[in-house]
Order: C-alpha cells, then structure tokens, then sequence
C-alpha cells in the first residue's frame, strides 16, 4: 500500500522546484526590477542539464552546478543590454527573452529534440538532496529580507532617488537582480528536469511566468513566505480541483481573480497587515505615544512667517 | 553686499561655479554660483518655482545638470554618481517627506546609518560576505539621531503612523546618521507647528557649533532669521541678493519677488 507522501510524490517535487521558480521572478520584482527572464532561464537549465546528462553523462551536481553558472552570466549578460529599460517595456524584453528560449527548444534539431524534447534524464538525483538544496536556496533568499541588504532592497524598490541619495549603487542591485534571477530559474529547471526525467518545449512555455506571478501574487510578492504559501497552493490546487472536473479552470481563474483584486500584497501581506495592527493595539495600551509630537497634526500653519507678510510689514524685522 | 563671514583663504567645502540645469526650455536654474564655508548655516530663499529644490537636486547629483562645475573640498565632482556622494558625506533631505513605508522608524533611520558604515569599511578591514549581506547589528549613529531629533518612543512606529510633522524629523535623523559633512534640508519643517519649527532651529544651530555645514531652503523668514549666517536669494533660477539674512529678507528685489507671484492680493 502506497503511503499519502508516496502517491503524491510528484507534486511534493513540484512544490519545490515551482518555488524556485517562483523565487526567481520574486526577486527581482521585489528590488523593482519586472523581469520575468526567471521563466526563460528555467527553460535553459532544465535542456543544459538534460543534454549534459544525457550527452556527457554528468552527474546530477554537476549538471545543477553547470545550469545555474550559465543562467547567472545568461543573466547578466541581459541585465546589461536591458536594465536601462523601465517598468512594462523591461517586462516585455524578458518576456520577449522567454519565448525565444522556447522557439530555440522547438527548432533546436537534436540538441533539444524539437518538439518532443529530450527523455531519459536519469541520475542518482534523491528527494531528499532536492529537499536540502530548495532549502539552501530559500534561506540565502531570505537572508536577503533582512538587515541592511533587506533595507536597501526596499528602498531601491520603493524609491529608487532616495536609495541613491542613501549611497545604493541602483546599477549594482539591479544587475544583482537579474543575476540572481537567472540562477534561480536554471536550478528550478534543471532540478525539475532531474526529478522528471524529461523535459520538452510544452515545459517551459509562457504558462511558467503566468505560474510563477500567480504564486508570488497570490501568496505574497513581498517576502520569501508569500512565495512558499502561493507554491503550495499552486501546486495542490489544480490537483484537489480535478475533483470537479470541468470547471477546474473557471475556479482556478476565479480564485487568482480575487485574490488579485482583494489581496493586493498577497495572503501574506494580510498576516504581516494583521500582525502590524496586534502590535499598534498592544503598543498602545502598553506605552502610549510619546507626547512631544503626535499632537502637531491639526494646528499646522505652513504660511506663518513667511516672506510674503514680511514685506508687508517691515517692522518684522530685527 | 556684506562679505562672507568667515576668510576667503579656507576653501569652501562646497563650491558652484555657473550652475544651470534646464529642463527643455524650462531655466529651472540658470547660472548660479556659491560658495559654502565650512560650519555655517546658509540659507536659500524664494518663491514657489524658483529652482531651489532643482539646486538641490543638482548638488546631490539627482538632477542632471545642463552646465557649470561642482567641486567639494575643492574637487570637482559632476561626474560622480550620485549614491558617491554618501562617500563624500553629503546627504539631504527631500521636499516632499521620503521614508520607506514598509519600514519602522528605527530601520528608516538605520539606512542613513548603513551608508556611512560602508564608507567606513571601504577605508579599513574587508568584511565578510555575511556581514556585508547583514549589515551590523546596532550602529551607535542611530541611536545618537533618535535623540537628537527626539524621536525616542517611536522606534517601532511606521510612517503611516505618524503625524506630517513626526515624519519630517525622522527624514532629518536619517540624514543625521549618516554623520554628513554637508547637510541639505530641502523645506525640513514643512507642516510643522511654531514649537517644532523652533526645535528644528534649536538642532540645526547645534550642529552648527559641531562644525557641520548646512544649506537650508525654508519659506519661514523668522526662522532664517534665527537659523543661517548667510542667506541666498533666488528668483527665476537665478541668484537676486545675497547677504547677512536681515539685509537679504528687506531687499526690494527680494520682496519685489515674493510679491511679483500674485500673493500680493491683499497688500
Ligand atoms: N523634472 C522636471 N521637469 C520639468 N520641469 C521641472 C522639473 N523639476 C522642476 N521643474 C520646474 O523647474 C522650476 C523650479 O522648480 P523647483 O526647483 O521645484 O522650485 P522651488 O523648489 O524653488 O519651488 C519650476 O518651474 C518647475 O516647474
Ligand atoms: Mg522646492
């Protein structure tokens, strides 16, 4: 008999690796940077590892190891002929760079095998070592929450201007951005291609960006644990949905729908919202404002004193 | 006009010579040049629209600029990218308050204070890779700005939470973290009472005798009055007088000004 973690197998393997990749578009879009190239350097490294297994019989780490370094210099390599570009148009150029990822995988000839991709990825790959290296990956992301770097991460997001004038190279994190990015989409590739043994053009199409956004969104675009909870449930939903089969999709739609337009900042921004309020309530009973300034709000006079009565009356001055 | 208060042998921690910048055919700056000397207070008034935000920006580097020259401590810096200036320890505060709404007070002040540890490890030992990503865990500048613009009690409030005038005194603690050698207030006590306009000045003339050097955009003349030791006059992108503040505030064409911009109404 076939324990609940065994039959599901698969889809624990695909929380994992659909947590990276939605890592790897959370990212950059929490320094302010849209770019969707995450989605496009998966496809990378799921057919780099694939074809370095299957040609050059290479062991699992390596294959990981050898995707990631070419989507992290892919990535920068983007990052500088694009990050110049501002908002919808960087949007547009890395989805632009996702497709064309996929047409090279259809006409790639037998290097991609065209439309039916490569099968036969087998290595000594485990779960556990999937486990243990989405962990890694996860604990670096959210070390970069923290402390300075998850200051200055805000505020090259929230205003850019200030963060320079603050002594943040723009240029610097934006190309860190990208970089980042980049590795995080070739490891979620080339894990997913490990554990799956194949990978074809149909894999890496635009549905992964639309995955990926769908996770952060809904869970939370924010923090590290919006993406773990929008993983989870994107991963598990479509599966408890095929209970009641064709109107999977039309409640599948429904649920993004909402989530978009009453969670703006995704179910974890709610906690974070509600956890704020506890600690106002509690603040507030415990320690009352300070009284020196909280007062000043209504008995603002922005005019007084100005130049302008000045003129009208010499004798103000000494 | 009456002579700078302090000999013209020492060279002025910041210098403009011929400073423009133009936005299409917008003069929002047309030619200006000062000299600021080291550990005084410097004054620019004028009308809405007469460019001293747009100096400002210049200064710091935000804004680009259509011609002239900068120099600090006498080296010119106009090709500097503006977060270099942090190095250089020049800071400033905006117009318009600018805290990072995610943050508390405590964090939003801390970020003045991660730019003057980067220039000081830049000088000294390489830290480690973790450091780096961490940052250090209390830096003694935050705690000194809190007081000094007495905003103990607020560390865990967030922006929103604040009153206008509250908000302004943490955009002053973060530029005072960064421990600046030059400080810019772009209008610091915008939406403040009398009380806390007079704090303000009280702070500013305090730094003052430590030696900091300030430039400082305010409408209320009573305070300029109070705070600088030499005020700038600016109209239309150029500079109209120049002087000890009282001689500056009862020039005609200062006042012409002021006037000229339809305020006037009921003179
Ligand atoms: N980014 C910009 N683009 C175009 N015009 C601008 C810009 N910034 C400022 N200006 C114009 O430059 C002039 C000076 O503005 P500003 O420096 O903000 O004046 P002040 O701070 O003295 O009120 C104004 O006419 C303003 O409309
Ligand atoms: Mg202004």
């Amino acid at each position: 008999m076939m324990s609940f973690y065994d039959s599901h197998l698969v889809l624990f393997q695909a929380t994992f690796t659909g947590l990276i990749l939605a890592l790897s578009i959370q990212v950059p879009l929490r320094m302010g940077v849209f770019s969707f190239a995450g989605a496009g350097s998966y496809g990378i490294g799921a057919y780099l590892a694939a074809i370095l297994v299957i040609k050059q019989d290479a062991s699992a780490f390596v294959a990981i190891g050898a995707a990631m370094l070419a989507t992290a210099v892919i990535g920068l390599l983007l990052g500088l002929l694009i990050f110049k570009l501002n908002g919808l148009y960087l949007a547009m150029a890395t989805v632009a760079f996702d497709l064309i990822i996929g047409v090279i995988a259809i006409n790639g000839g037998k290097t991609t095998g065209g439309s039916t991709g490569l099968y036969g990825v087998i290595t000594d790959f485990t779960m556990s070592q999937l486990f243990t290296i989405t962990l890694i990956a996860l604990v670096l992301v959210a070390l970069s929450e923290v402390g300075r770097t998850g200051r200055r991460v805000d505020a090259v997001r929230d205003d850019p201007e200030l963060a320079s004038s603050m002594g943040i190279s723009l240029r610097r994190y934006r190309l860190t951005a990208f970089v980042v990015s980049g590795a995080l989409g070739g490891l979620a590739g080339s894990m997913n291609v490990l554990v799956r043994s194949a990978i074809g053009p149909l894999d890496i199409g635009f549905g992964l960006i639309v995955l990926g956004l769908t996770m952060i969104v809904v869970g939370g675009s924010r923090s590290w644990k919006g993406a773990v909870i929008g993983a989870v449930i994107f991963t598990w939903l479509p599966d408890v949905l095929t209970a009641i089969g064709a109107w999977q999709e039309l409640v599948y739609g429904i649920v993004v729908a909402l989530a978009a337009v009453f969670l703006p900042r995704g179910i974890y921004g709610v906690l974070v919202d509600l956890n704020k309020g506890l600690q106002r309530r509690s603040r507030e009973r415990h320690d009352p404002p300070p009284a020196a300034a909280e007062e000043a709000a209504g008995d603002v006079d922005p005019t007084t004193g100005d130049v302008r009565e000045l003129a009208l009356n010499e004798e103000a001055v000494p | 006009m009456s002579a700078q208060p302090v000999e013209q042998t020492t060279t002025p921690v910041l210098e403009l010579r011929d400073l423009a910048v133009h936005f299409g055919g917008v003069k929002a700056v047309d030619g200006i040049s000062m000299k600021l000397m080291p550990g005084l207070i410097y004054g620019i008034i004028g009308p809405n629209g007469s460019g001293k935000s747009t100096l400002i920006g210049a200064i710091t580097r935000l804004t680009r600029m259509t011609r002239g020259e900068l120099l600090f401590d006498g080296a010119s810096y106009e090709h500097v990218p503006p977060s270099r200036l942090a190095q250089l320890r020049v800071t400033r505060t905006f117009q318009t308050v600018r805290l990072l709404p995610d943050l508390n007070v405590r964090a939003n002040i801390q970020i003045g204070a991660d730019a003057r540890t980067t220039s000081e490890q830049k000088a000294g030992r390489r830290p480690s890779w973790f450091e780096r990503l961490r940052g250090p865990a209390a830096s003694p500048g935050v705690a000194d700005a809190i007081r000094r613009t007495r905003l103990e009690g607020f560390e865990s409030y967030y922006p929103s939470e604040m009153s206008y005038g509250t908000q302004r005194r943490v955009e002053i603690a973060r530029a005072l973290a960064m421990d600046p050698r030059l400080l810019l207030l772009d209008e610091p006590t915008a939406g403040m009472n009398q009380s806390e306009r007079a704090e303000i000045s009280g702070l500013l003339r305090d730094l003052r005798e430590e030696g900091l050097t300030q430039l400082l955009v305010e409408h209320d003349v009573q305070m300029m009055l109070d705070t600088c030791d030499y005020v700038f006059a600016m109209n239309s992108g150029q500079l109209i007088a120049e002087g000890e503040p009282d001689e500056v505030v009862r020039n005609p064409a200062v006042q012409e000004a002021y006037l000229g911009k339809k305020w006037g109404k009921d003179a």
